[in-house]
């Protein structure tokens, strides 16, 4: 059996912002400053990563699943309510895990908090979150229980780190243009400001504003998928001559 | 802020999609035929409009009595579930067109982030449970207005020349960026001139 990379799938072949498009909404809407992008992945990692935890935990304990197909020759279930109890689960997990990041950003960086405002409750609805969660698991051949956890950590480790690497370069260009600064974590007599001579006299303004977030994410998804071409074709040529 | 007013700032000025970011991923990928994208619109307005009162209800009647603030997140997530579940059951059985015609399942709607976002933006703003109802109205109105724009845009975009590497989501997500630009003349002077006249 052929182990699959999937810390590094998570941050390359299928990083979840440039390439599988998801989770696009705190993307454009908090990297207006990197300190703001750095904290939403910092989110993101927290909630994705203890979601992921407890889902390979349940898979692991065997736990009931009613939105499994009916085995051969039992009678058919029919749902009644539309949204299925993994769903249900699901969202149930991820928003208590995101309550809990609340409270820890409300604690320990409370401007942060009022800077996020409802970007940080909205990452209990995050398509990645809910998206791999369903995915996950039960269609893969059996393993045993630690090896479930350990694929499932490092495949939300590296989805984060995928996550928080779109998101810091997005916001690091728009802050850049947009405002000339660099905004980071103040620490002793650093303010938290970088200001970035030349660039702060003529900013692009335009990138601040929700458009300029819009724009980067489109042309990231271009450059992405032109570098996924090229290097596509470069192997199928490398394959050719051999 | 008067009815209209908050009408009009949560369609145009304070439009959930374009100035707060939020349900980008259904209007770029979402049908690309008009009638579907009415349904699909349609449906989630019902649902923000919904989402929005219900959620009212639970931070007056549950949430703010017994100090339970910290629990406004799982609250208003399994809410709007429940609500999006309830709705796709009743389109199931009383349209089934409008369901078919949207293509996407109306319960699948609470993973979009704009049913939350109204919900939780309507419980801060600390407004009365007419004006959540507006709130939640005016945002599914307002994203209406920007899915229906998006579609149209999409629809003669298919048919022009474009480089290989942009074809696509990257493409709709720049035009949604050029849209969100052109919706910042609607700005807060612009809304008080236009009400100034009624």
């Amino acid at each position: 059996m052929t182990r699959r990379p999937v810390f590094r799938d998570g941050v390359l072949r299928d990083n979840p912002v440039a390439v599988m498009l998801v989770g696009l909404c705190p993307a454009a809407a908090v990297t207006s400053r990197v300190i703001d992008a750095a904290w939403m992945s910092v989110g993101l990692f927290f909630v994705l990563l203890l979601t992921r935890l407890c889902q390979a935990i349940l898979h692991a304990l065997r736990a009931p699943d009613l939105s499994e197909p009916p085995a051969p020759g039992a009678p058919p279930q029919t749902s009644v309510f539309p949204l299925r109890p993994r769903w249900l689960g699901s969202l149930l997990l991820s928003s208590c895990f995101t309550a809990a990041f609340e409270l820890i950003l409300l604690a320990f960086a409370p401007s942060e908090s009022a800077s996020l405002g409802i970007y940080v409750p909205l990452l209990a609805v995050n398509c990645l979150v809910l998206e791999r969660f369903q995915r996950s698991g039960p269609e893969d051949e059996p393993e045993s229980p630690v090896r479930v956890i350990a694929r499932s950590l490092r495949e939300a480790a590296g989805l984060g780190a995928g996550f928080a690497i779109c998101l810091v370069a997005i916001s690091l260009v728009r802050e850049l243009l947009g405002s000339g600064t660099i905004t980071l974590f103040a620490a002793g007599s650093f303010g938290g400001t970088i200001e970035v001579g030349g660039l702060s006299s003529v900013p692009v303004r335009a990138l601040t504003y929700g458009g300029g977030g819009l724009l980067c994410l489109g042309y990231l998804a271009g450059f992405a998928r032109l570098l996924g071409r090229r290097k596509r074709r470069s192997g199928a040529t490398e394959a050719g001559r051999s | 802020m008067s009815l209209l007013g908050i009408i009009l700032t949560f369609t145009l000025v304070d439009n959930i999609v374009l100035s707060r970011l939020l349900g980008i991923c259904p209007c770029v990928s979402a049908p690309s035929d008009m009638r579907g994208t009415a349904a699909a619109a349609a449906a989630t307005s019902l649902l923000m409009s919904l989402s929005a009162l219900a959620g009212w209800a639970l931070q007056t009647f549950l949430l703010e009595p017994l100090g339970l603030g910290f629990l406004r997140t799982p609250v208003f997530v399994l809410c709007v579930a429940c609500i999006a579940g309830f709705l796709d059951l009743l389109a199931r059985r009383a349209a089934p067109r409008l369901l078919r015609a949207a293509r996407v399942p109306l319960a699948g709607v609470v993973f979009n982030c704009a049913a939350l976002g109204v919900v939780l933006i309507a419980a801060r703003g600390g407004f009365s449970a007419l004006e959540s109802l507006a709130v939640g109205f005016a945002a599914g109105a307002g994203f209406f207005v920007v899915l229906s724009l998006l579609t149209a845009i999409r629809e003669r975009l298919d048919v022009e020349s474009v480089p290989e590497w942009l074809q696509g989501l990257p493409l709709h997500l720049i035009s949604a960026g050029l849209l969100a630009f052109a919706f910042l003349a609607f700005d807060r002077a612009f809304l008080s001139r236009l009400l100034r006249g009624w």
